[in-house]
């Protein structure tokens, strides 16, 4: 027996440890009346109650004290806060399933259905190619016929399924999204290649501390888990981060901006659900960056996992193993569907560089891999026939290879590593050591995730799918053969056909922003003076 | 000092070393050359030396004290296997890495930190080097357990990050000889961790048996045995029953407080067949215990020995390590640390009848 993605939330594993205790409520109730008190002399003691319905009163205990007491303001705790402080996203789990869960969504269905014709929001619902594969591998898996799925059968079959029984308008994957991710990345690079040339050239290295002169090696900004993880503890990495949004929010600035302005529709009149194969996309989502305040709306709006949709799934009694019709027939929903970008299932960020460096190269280049302890770091090299390398990049996924790069990106390019004591440490060695360094071409791009096998293997997604099969007696999230069996699925849909030019250039032409920022979160957790 | 008569052994107290201004925590004797380092909670870490003169009485004299630059206390201590290294594990969640430079003369200069480890999220509880001095594994409040890879050039390659624990992890311990790492946590277990050469570390197995925190471990000199020391007032040895596989077949009482410190070496006991060497333990009961363990046959249990005991070995206040010193010829010098900041270095003496 196997359960569905949703229902094991204990084994939700983003490899980002939850931090000890939430700071957050602590923040709140440094009122200036009641610092006063606490300096008098002799002051009142004060208690706290709780009453039936739950609210806190401070009651005062001494001269003159009132039965009332005063009502204090309860503290909260927002998705938003969450994100600002990221200590634990993986075990607030109440959180991210009442604000952005499956339930909400079928809720909003529900309620949208209701209002009158004018007031109606578009409902709009885009799948990461990531789920689609999961989805695909799991019911293939548990198919009693050996034929595998594809995901693209799996597309059309969620999509009558999306649009008939649950009422969404449209249904898109996310690859036309990050086929413009994918653009805006490769121009991001080379805008800051050419930078550090100039840099370069200049002589002048590094100098400013605050980062304003550290462009490469660019770090990939599409996972959601390594960027909480960069501003929570490596804020010195923030300046080596693409600043290019993630497929799912440039899908976001697609469906409310373009496709809203194509609708006549303003962007609060859209209603925008992702599906992803990661947890902490919801946390990408409800980014301050990714809010229009104008009309007081998220670009997407919820996002829910693979497990979670799975479970809308099970729960209408759909079942993705019977085919629709024309399942493998081309169809065009106003965006090109499942474009293939060769590389990683992660998304090929890396391939995009390498693949247009080869392409605009004067020289042809040979692309050479090498493969370090496991298929999750690697390093890509590529060089003119017998000549100098002209460029080097790296792909490394999980929390451990991670560590070993923000180590590397940390000395390689100067800047301090971490936020803690070693700042202080590290004496004249250290300093020694950092001057022999520099030899060689240095890595100008990395594809970081930080799941282990990449985003195939997000959190979010289907359990395996067939017991003891999988190699291990206990089926968990994570299983490495399962793994494997999900990537070659993914591989199993690809659209080659060339992409309108016309479309493209219409897009281009609208100047949708596809870049967004970071910001360090500086911990204001004071240690406690713990004994043991 | 209370001296049961019927021990065959006495602790003698060999040397009382102040000058930690806080609460000293650990300590380690370097395996290579006569030096012993302690840390404490005041940040730093202070060097002695040791020396025997001709009559074989030792003494103990101060070397230097290294102010480290870690902004909370320095928990714990471990030197490399070569002798040349000292890794610093401290509550500001880094590691340190020590070594001495060599002055313009190449003579051993000042001890310099050559680098750091950073990663743990709180703090950091324990230290420790692969037998071959390859790995480095330390671990942490923030409940995981991390090994690190030593390249040359003092720089470190992150193997592993493993989040097995479910709470607080309080030590770590290599295996003598293999590639095996345990630790111990305030989750009442201890873990063990290998290396998957296709993939990364993992877990191979949990010890479950003690019925509080697991403070401290130490493997058996041969390998064949790991003990462990607990919250439980209770040392358990665990014996090694299959690649993995282990099962606690002796359990060591007697203590009033928590177990806070375990420690096994090789002794200088009577060297026939089935000794496994002298262990020694102590803690919030502020006595320190020293054993000697059999074994008749790898199906049989254990047969133990009190050799001997030693009370308020730092007056009234809490032990917090005691260790053996790993050199040929010193293996009955053992050193114990208290909250009372003071370092003591004992000698397990033959009691002479």
């Amino acid at each position: 027996m196997t359960f569905s993605g949703a229902l094991v939330l204990t084994d939700l594993n983003d490899f980002i440890t939850p931090s000890q205790a939430c700071i957050k409520p602590v923040e709140e109730i440094n009122k200036p009346e009641v610092a006063r008190k606490e300096i008098e002399p002799g002051a009142a003691a004060s208690e706290i109650m709780i009453d039936g319905s739950g609210g806190y009163y401070e009651v005062s205990q001494g001269v003159g004290a009132s039965g009332g007491g005063k009502r204090l303001e309860q503290a909260q705790i927002s998705l938003n806060d969450c994100l600002a402080c990221s200590g634990c996203i993986t075990s607030a789990e109440s959180v991210l399933i009442t604000l952005q869960s499956h339930e909400e969504v079928l809720n909003f269905l529900e309620s949208n259905s209701k209002e009158e014709e004018g007031k109606r929001k578009i409902p709009v619902i885009s799948i990461a190619p990531q789920v689609l594969a999961s989805l695909a591998a799991s019911i293939s898996a548990s198919a009693s016929s050996s034929t595998t799925i594809t995901p693209q059968q799996t597309l059309r079959r969620l999509r009558v399924f999306l649009k008939q029984n649950l009422g969404f308008a449209h249904v898109f994957d996310t690859t036309f999204a990050r086929e413009l991710a994918l653009r805006e990345h490769v121009k991001e690079f080379l805008e800051r290649r050419e930078k550090a040339r100039r840099q370069a050239e200049s002589g002048k290295e590094n100098q400013e501390p605050d980062g304003k002169n550290q462009y490469l090696p660019m770090l990939a900004s599409a996972c959601p888990g390594w960027i909480c993880y960069a501003e929570k503890t490596h804020g010195e990495m923030l300046p080596f981060i693409a600043n290019t949004k993630s497929p799912q929010q440039v899908m976001g600035t697609l469906v409310k901006e373009w496709m809203g302005t194509k609708w006549g529709k303003r962007p609060d009149e859209i209603y925008h659900v992702c599906v992803m194969p990661c947890y902490d996309k919801k946390l990408e989502a409800s980014r301050s960056d990714f809010y229009n305040e104008i009309y007081a709306t998220r670009d997407v709006d919820c996002v829910v996992t693979t497990g979670e949709l799975d479970v809308v799934l099970r729960d209408k009694g759909w079942d993705l193993s019977i085919p629709v019709d024309g399942e493998m027939d081309i169809q065009h929903e106003l965006l090109p569907e499942l474009i293939g970008h060769p590389g990683t299932s992660s998304g090929s960020y890396l391939h995009a560089i390498i693949n247009h460096l080869k392409k605009t190269s004067e020289k042809p280049l040979e692309l050479s891999v090498k493969q370090i302890r496991n298929a999750d770091y690697e390093e890509y090299e590529l060089r003119e026939e017998s000549g100098p390398v002209v460029f080097k990049g790296a792909k490394c996924y999980g929390f451990r290879n991670l560590q070993n790069v923000v180590r590397k990106v940390g000395r390689e390019s100067g800047v301090r590593v971490g936020m803690g004591a070693a700042g202080k440490l590290g004496g004249r060695m250290v300093r020694k050591k950092d001057k022999e360094e520099g030899q060689g071409h240095k890595i100008e791009y990395i594809e970081v995730m930080a799941c282990p096998g990449g985003c195939v293997n997000g959190g979010g997604q289907m359990k395996a799918v067939g017991g003891g099969e999988w190699g291990e007696a206990e089926v968990r999230w994570g299983n490495r053969e399962w793994t494997k069996r999900v990537e070659t699925v993914y591989w199993l849909s690809g659209n080659d056909e060339q992409l309108d030019p016309e479309l493209l250039r219409e897009i281009d032409g609208t100047g949708l922003g596809l870049r967004t920022s970071y910001r360090a979160v500086e911990s204001n957790v004071v240690g406690l003076a713990v004994k043991w | 000092m209370v001296i049961d008569e019927d021990f065959t052994y006495s602790l003698q107290s060999v040397a009382e070393l102040g000058g930690h201004e806080d609460r000293a925590w650990h300590a380690a004797w370097n395996p290579k050359k006569p030096i012993l380092a302690s840390c404490s909670a005041d940040k730093s870490v202070r060097l002695y030396t040791y020396h025997e003169d001709g009559e074989g009485k030792l003494s103990v004299s101060f070397l230097t004290s290294i102010p480290t630059g870690h902004t909370k206390t320095v928990r714990a201590l471990a030197w490399s296997p070569s002798g040349t290294t000292l890794a610093t594990a401290s509550f500001d969640s880094n590691i340190g890495i020590w070594e001495q430079e060599l002055d313009d003369d190449g003579e051993p200069g000042e001890w310099e930190c050559s680098g750091t480890l950073e990663g743990h999220e709180t703090e950091c509880k324990s230290v420790a080097y692969s037998s071959n001095g390859n790995l480095l594994a330390s671990c942490s409040r923030d409940k995981t357990v991390w090994v690190w890879e030593v390249v040359p050039d003092s720089e470190f390659e992150c193997m592993g990050v493993m989040m097995e624990h479910t709470q607080d992890v309080k030590c770590v311990s290599w295996h003598p000889k293999e590639e095996i790492l345990a630790s111990g946590s305030y989750d009442d277990t201890i873990k063990l961790y290998v290396d998957d050469p296709q993939d990364d570390w993992y877990c191979v197995n949990t010890l479950t048996g003690h019925e509080s925190t697991v403070w401290s471990l130490a493997w058996s000199p041969n390998g064949n045995y790991l003990a462990s020391g607990s919250d439980d007032r209770t040392v358990r040895i665990w014996r090694r029953v299959g690649q993995y596989e282990f099962k606690c077949v002796l359990t060591l009482e007697g203590h009033d407080r928590t177990v806070y410190s375990v420690t096994w070496g090789i002794g200088k006991g009577k060297q026939e067949d089935g000794y496994l060497g002298w262990i020694a333990s102590a803690g919030g009961d502020g006595v320190i215990r020293v054993w000697e363990l059999k074994e008749h046959s790898t199906s049989e249990p254990l047969s133990h020995k009190m050799l001997t005991r030693f009370t308020d070995a730092h007056s009234v206040h809490d032990i917090n390590t005691v260790v053996w010193c790993p050199r040929a010829g010193y293996e009955d010098l053992l050193v114990s640390t208290g909250d009372d900041g003071v370092v003591r270095v004992w000698r397990v003496t033959p009691v002479s009848v």
